[in-house]
């Protein structure tokens, strides 16, 4: 296929955690709040005056610092993200808000506060810790509407002058919602028998939606759009299979590359920094207050493994079947970054229903922070994508 | 082989194989104390095998057989005592044995696969191992029993290697092998389809860490999706000291409640509730007196004496069983008689620590032989440091609203969650102060390596001890898998130490290194 446009642009944009864009609109008097999980509802973060960007390290090589403080046990990402403070990498950032999802994201960003790591020369700056729900129910969502204005609304507020009153939230989800359509349209190309983009320029363009600031990216997302309507898809599939992958945050500009070069298809991304479900639209109703509503919709959209009741645990498992079917998948990549709790066990259990209950070639694999090295990686992805193969080829099922 | 503390070579009894050579000899009227309790615990032993239904339970369940090392675990923690530090651990280790014969009795009787009391199975409702049982304090005709405290939690104190099996069957189902091996075994207990099965329902709760919030998914997809026993995950909040999180606990509270009140058809009873509060009160201003002895020259109920005991009576007891208020005044009386006498537990004390971190279930002993080898006295542990909250114990309208919070903030603050979660002030900070009112010279750091809370501090522990001035001594261990640090591993980092920092040499030697690598 003709290469996109703008995606050198985007594939700029993600190579340092500080991009251009982040710096423009600074100058532009817009307060750069810097968040670091799935979990912080980002139409908050988003509203006049001030912007979202959540904390990636890209480029990271050796984690020595962010290893000592935080032992070898930890996942790599929040060494990752340790070290990339401690070194000045995150000093753009006006504020830094966290939920208390995992125990290593808390870790790493008290570890962060400990250090006076981040906010030098800022005399604003502050940390901000929030209690989010562990349920899906209306007390977790009394909660989660509590702490949000407690911890992000209300400092924003108070420390920088920030509007946040309804009218701003609904408007801030207007804007969010822009970027999140077009990502949408966008992935609705990966359906089709010749999809017109490929897993990786997809992931690049979502993972540039949650690193720069929406609305200078805005026009390339719909310049994309347009292309990707006319792009005519290759003769003949390079790819010999499709899948889903799920799993923990990946950041990571590699890790798609990597399974695409080994010929499978990344059709559906139900990842932290994917689009299922980080980039649905939020519908927004006039009988209850936006707060609320967003709240509500991250918290029911949310497929965080920390949420701990039956009926979520058994959802995310449907959503990936669902997920699986409705982009026409031959498996299933279930990825954990190495030491994360939570997707330790969900890997472990997902991994096992997808393949025993609906039917689905499975691989599961724990993966470091940053991929592009790893031969071991890429043989398992490429012994998986020939298992799938063989199977087609021999007309076997698919759960052999 | 004399009544004097300290008089035996503790080392001498060890052998290569699981027990000792022989009983120590501590005097004619201490020994005679102890072998009478070892003959008690032999009849209790004796008296739950009269059962058939146990005896069932005994060739079903393979984690049954690590009970029959219970005599030798009390064996362990009671190693070189005399006087009333022996009957001191006496009463509580005692205790705490028949409380826990009790509760697999009730197991078995309810268990479909063994008594199968379907009536009696009605009345039972299932509680995590680790969780503050707190709102069963109302409950005073329904059974709180746990399954996880029967087949790993207890089993690895008695035997070391107990859960090593469920660890092995967790990872070939897939699970990574970093994550903590507590909620890992007990997943692996439900992926083996090795626990009981029996219940109205069940509370789970995100106790400790995300292993434990998660390990909780593994064990409802099993009881609820397949057994059918309905269960409600209740969600302490993890920044516990924050106010603004506190109605959404109590909240968890009434929802709880509201759902045994559901599934079992009782109802909540204020009376009982109030009652149980009283006795937690008792157990709480006990605690408290322990600790404000433990601040002075003569500290008294201290090391294995404080940390197990109290692990039992603050979270699963919280209240419910009045023995236990019994014990902990017997403890009181005890330990003011010791420290009238200006007592101590071994001839010779050379430094006072605060034990921090998540202490090894495979050595939980250790704490006693820091004292005998080393003359290291662990003046209190993390695990015991929690709530000192007075709970309201009059029934007035206004104390049941008050008693809601009390539960939520019990639950909020159970054992290790109460440090783990919360923020820094609570595991960092909090500890430098607990150095300055013990008056400790050195910190022993239970480093759990799969414990992210911990690990995560890890430089900040070793810089702020560094500032201070204090010793900060790590002790790496996995929890339950004695094969990745062994108890020698655990003791050598501490004999390190000692020599190389401290140059001191052991005050019994024979104690450094210890032939136990195949010992219960």
């Amino acid at each position: 296929m003709k290469d996109l446009k703008h995606l050198i642009y985007f594939e700029d944009l993600l190579q340092n955690a500080f991009n251009p864009l982040i710096a423009q609109a600074q100058s532009e008097g817009k307060i750069c709040a810097a968040y670091s999980c799935e979990n912080i509802p980002e139409p908050l973060l988003n509203l006049e005056g001030c912007f979202s960007v959540r904390l990636r390290a890209p480029r990271t090589g050796s984690m020595e610092m962010g290893t000592y403080y935080l032992t070898s046990f930890l996942c790599e990402y929040s060494r990752a993200l340790l070290e990339r403070a401690i070194e000045g990498g995150f000093n753009f950032a006006d504020c830094i808000i966290t939920p208390d999802g995992c125990t290593m994201m808390n870790r790493c960003i008290e570890n962060m506060e400990l250090l006076k790591a981040v906010g030098k020369d800022k005399e604003k700056f502050f940390f901000q810790y929030l209690e989010i729900p562990m349920k899906c129910d209306d007390n977790g969502l009394a909660l989660y509407t509590l702490q949000c204005r407690n911890h992000i609304l209300d400092p924003l507020s108070k420390t920088f002058g920030i509007d946040v009153s309804d009218a701003a939230l609904r408007k801030a989800v207007e804007e969010h919602n822009k970027v999140c359509r077009l990502i949408r349209e966008i992935g609705e190309f990966r359906k089709g028998d010749k999809p017109r983009i490929t897993g990786y320029e997809f992931h690049i363009i979502t993972l540039a939606t949650y690193a720069a600031p929406k609305h200078l990216i805005l026009d390339k997302l719909e310049e994309t759009l347009e292309e990707l309507k006319l792009r005519e898809p290759d003769e003949k599939d390079a790819f010999r299979a499709r899948v889903v992958v799920v799993g923990s945050e990946i950041d990571d500009v590699d890790f798609i590359k990597l399974i695409e070069e080994t010929g499978a298809y990344v059709c559906a991304d139900r990842f932290c920094y994917g689009s299922l479900p980080g980039r649905n639209p939020i519908e927004l109703n006039d009988s209850e207050d936006a707060l609320t509503q967003i709240c509500r919709h991250y918290m029911e959209a949310s497929q965080c493994p920390r949420y701990m009741n039956t009926g979520k645990n058994v959802a995310r498992r449907e959503y990936v079947n669902a997920l699986a079917k409705e982009y026409n998948a031959d498996g299933i990549i279930y990825e954990q970054i190495k030491f994360c709790d939570p997707w330790a066990y969900e890997r472990m259990v997902g991994s096992h229903v997808l393949h025993d209950d609906f039917g689905y070639p499975v691989l599961s694999v724990d993966r470091p922070y940053s991929i592009a090295g790893s031969g071991q990686m890429r043989t398992r992805v490429q012994a998986f994508v020939e298992s799938i193969e063989i199977k087609k080829i021999q007309g076997g099922s698919a759960n052999g | 082989m004399a009544k004097q503390i300290g008089a035996d070579r503790l080392g001498d009894f060890y052998t290569n194989g699981r027990v000792r050579k022989r009983r120590e000899w501590r005097g004619l009227a201490d020994t005679m104390y102890d072998y009478s309790c070892w003959l008690k615990i032999m009849l209790i032993l004796g008296k739950f095998l009269m059962c058939p239904r146990n005896i069932k339970a005994m060739f079903r369940y393979r984690w049954m057989a690590n009970y029959l090392a219970v005599p030798m675990m009390v064996d362990r923690h009671t190693q070189g005592l005399r006087g009333e530090y022996l009957r001191i651990a006496h009463t509580e280790f005692d205790l705490v044995v028949d409380d826990v014969a009790k509760l697999l009795a009730n197991l078995f009787r309810a268990d479909r696969r063994i008594g199968n009391d379907v009536e009696f199975s009605k009345k039972c409702v299932l509680v995590d191992e680790n969780e503050m049982t707190a709102v069963m304090m109302g409950f005073p005709t329904l059974k709180g029993l746990s399954r996880e405290t029967v087949s790993t939690y207890v089993p690895v104190l008695q035997n070391q290697h107990a859960v090593l099996h469920y660890l092995d069957v967790a990872q070939d189902y897939g699970l990574a092998g970093d994550v903590c091996p507590m909620p890992a075994a007990e997943a692996g207990v439900s992926i083996d389809d090795d626990a009981p099965i029996l219940g109205a329902c069940a509370i789970q709760c995100n106790t400790t860490c995300d292993g434990s919030l998660l390990g909780n998914g593994v064990i409802a997809k099993r009881l609820e999706l397949e057994d059918g026993v309905p269960c409600f995950q209740l969600a302490a909040p993890l920044r516990h000291r924050e106010d603004d999180v506190q109605e959404y606990a109590a909240q968890e509270i009434r929802n709880a409640i509201a759902f045994i009140e559901e599934h079992t058809g009782e109802k909540w009873d204020w009376k009982y509730y109030f009652e149980c509060a009283r006795r937690v009160n008792v157990a709480t201003e006990s605690r408290l007196g322990w600790l404000e002895m433990n601040k002075t020259d003569y500290p008294q109920v201290f090391g294995s004496n404080l940390a197990l005991y109290t692990e039992t009576n603050y979270m699963a007891i919280c209240g419910k069983i009045p023995e236990f208020e019994k014990a902990d005044r017997k403890i009181t009386a005890l330990a003011e008689k010791a420290y009238k006498k200006k007592m101590r537990a071994a001839k010779e004390y050379r430094h006072r620590a605060i034990v921090w971190g998540v202490q090894s279930h495979y050595y939980m002993d250790f704490l006693l032989w820091l004292l005998n080898c080393w003359g290291i006295v662990p003046l209190t542990d993390m695990l015991s440091m929690v709530s000192t909250r007075r709970l309201a114990e009059e029934d007035t309208p206004e104390n049941r609203e008050t008693a809601i919070y009390d539960m939520a903030w019990l639950t909020e603050n159970m054992i290790m969650r109460n440090r783990t979660h919360g923020g820094y002030k609570v595991l960092l900070d909090e500890l430098w102060e607990f150095c300055e009112e013990f008056n400790a010279d050195m910190v022993i750091l239970w480093e759990h390596m799969a414990c992210k809370a911990l690990s995560g501090f890890h430089g900040q522990f070793e810089e702020m001890a560094r500032e201070r001035g204090i010793h900060l001594v790590w002790v790496t261990h996995d929890l339950f898998d004695p094969r990745v640090v062994s108890r020698q591993g655990v003791r050598d980092q501490v004999n390190n130490y000692m020599r190389t920092v401290f140059g001191e040499e052991p005050i019994d030697p024979t104690l450094e290194v210890l032939p136990d690598q195949e010992s219960w």
